[in-house]
């Protein structure tokens, strides 16, 4: 190993791919080479969460994970498609909920959301605002973003 | 950025080889939060990084003995916060990781990366100085134990050689003890405290039998608070001993002036919050900590 660029494999939203990566990359970097523009660096400092990505079933901060750290792991981004319209529960959710103005956020919002209910199927306001305080809205779409993931639980349990 | 190399040894004895003291470049990396926003701030220049995140796996367990909860310096924030373990014995330090940065910060950050990172404003490392923890250190072919306060020695700065690495955090059960961390944010939520306060107290009946104050944030390193600790020895823990204790802590301490607060202002804080901190230390409950 050595300060050069490394071939890394890792599992892209279900597809397997190999990409090359200099030390220093980050997860956003490689994701925007690779032509997803979903996770984007705003903060670069772990506090607003726009560059969310999952990594091995866990939300991490694309802005502080080396995109070499990617190899042998599994990624999911805001890109990922679900069901027969490419959207699940928590996108159609903030979608019929209005839940953003400029969007900037929203990919980070969605998958924060998809963890926290996955994690806790019927969360309180309380629950919902402490999973999410890591992320931040410019637009201060709060209330809606809150609604929409209430609705997006009911949406989940109605469905199970 | 000046190019480097990041390795992951699969092997605890392998990263203590690929480490330099004589190269300030080389670092050990455990979750690599706190590296990268000092390579971004420009205040880090690697020229290696020897991540631990594939050496053993057992480094990364949370282990319960008759005496001790024993947690790997590579454990995440997040799998402490929820380890059931921890919920029932250590109620305080599960609290405390839920404050702590935010989800995705502690899926990601290490213990040990957490306690050698030595920011004066971080939360766990006077909580777990409160809870009389030492801190295991390896080398190549040697190891110590430390206590908190043994391993920070100030701003920024621990005690740890440039070839050694914390490899598990030791938290000695006590009976009837109650444990509590305020962190005492002056500005918004997520900033960094002004003070962060932790109170460890060993109960006997009514009375307090051993006390722990540790003050951080508004000080270079966690810092015990001994004539607090004193005014609280054997006494019958109320609104009024704890005002006496509080009062006391004001006193001895020595808090730095920045932008959350001027010194005379923290000092201030500091007699509110340890009173309230030490109330809320006697009301913990852990389970199995029978009151006597
Ligand atoms: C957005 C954000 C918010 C935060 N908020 C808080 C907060 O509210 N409260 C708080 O307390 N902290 C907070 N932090 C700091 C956070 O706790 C640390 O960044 C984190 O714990 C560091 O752990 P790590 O594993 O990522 O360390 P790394 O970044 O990997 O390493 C940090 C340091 O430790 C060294 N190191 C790593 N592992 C070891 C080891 N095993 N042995 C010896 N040396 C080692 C490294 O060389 C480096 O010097 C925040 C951080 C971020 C990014
Ligand atoms: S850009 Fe990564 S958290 Fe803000
Ligand atoms: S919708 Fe604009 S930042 Fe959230």
């Amino acid at each position: 190993m050595s300060t050069a660029q490394r071939i890394i494999r890792f599992t892209l939203n279900g597809e397997a791919i190999a990409a090359s990566v200099a030390p220093h990359e980050n997860v956003v970097e490689l994701l925007q080479r690779l032509g997803l523009h979903g996770a984007r660096e705003s903060c670069g400092q772990g506090l607003c969460g726009c560059c969310t990505v999952r990594v091995d079933g866990l939300a991490v901060s694309g802005c502080l994970y080396f995109a070499v750290q990617l190899d042998a792991t599994c990624v999911d981004t805001i890109e990922q498609p679900f069901g027969e319209d490419g959207l699940d529960e928590v996108q159609q959710a903030f979608a019929q909920c209005g839940a953003f103005q400029c969007g900037f956020c929203t990919p980070g919002f969605v998958l924060m959301s998809r963890e926290l209910l996955a994690a806790n199927p019927e969360p309180s306001e309380d629950e919902i605002r402490h999973y999410l305080s890591g992320n931040l809205c410019r637009c201060a779409a709060y209330p809606e973003i809150i609604r929409a993931v209430q609705l997006a639980a009911r949406m989940r349990r109605a469905r199970s | 950025m000046t190019p480097f190399e990041l390795i992951e040894p699969r092997t605890l004895d392998e990263a203590l080889r690929l480490l330099d003291p004589a190269d300030p470049g080389v670092r050990p990396a455990g979750g690599c939060t706190a590296l990268m926003l000092m390579m971004k701030a420009g205040m880090l220049v690697p020229t290696r990084l020897v991540s631990l995140r594939r050496i053993e796996p057992r480094y990364r367990d949370i282990v319960a003995s008759d005496d001790a909860i024993t947690i790997g310096a590579n454990a995440s924030l997040a799998s402490i916060e929820h380890s059931a373990r921890v919920r029932d014995e250590l109620p305080a330090l599960a609290r405390t990781l839920r404050t702590l940065a935010n989800v995705r910060v502690r899926n990601v950050a290490t213990l040990g990366g957490n306690l050698a990172h030595a920011d004066p404003h971080m939360d766990l490392p006077p909580l777990l100085a409160a809870l009389d923890a030492s801190v295991q250190v390896q080398g190549r072919g040697s190891s110590r134990y430390a206590s908190i306060e043994q391993l920070i020695s100030g701003y920024y700065e621990t005690t740890l050689a440039g070839d050694e690495l914390i490899v598990a955090v030791r938290i000695p059960k006590r009976a009837a003890r109650g444990c509590a961390y305020r962190k005492v944010t002056t500005r918004s939520a997520d900033d960094w405290p002004a003070l962060g306060i932790a109170v460890a107290l060993e109960r006997e009946g009514e009375r307090v039998r051993a006390a722990r104050v540790v003050l951080g944030a508004a000080v270079d390193r966690p810092t015990r608070l001994l004539a607090a600790e004193a005014a609280l020895q054997g006494t019958r823990l109320d609104e009024t001993s704890a005002r006496r204790a509080a009062d006391a802590a004001a006193d001895e301490a020595r808090p730095s002036e920045d932008a959350r607060g001027s010194a005379a202002y923290k000092r201030e804080l500091i007699r509110v919050h340890v009173r309230r901190t030490l109330l809320e230390a006697w009301c913990d409950e852990p389970v199995g900590a029978v009151r006597q």
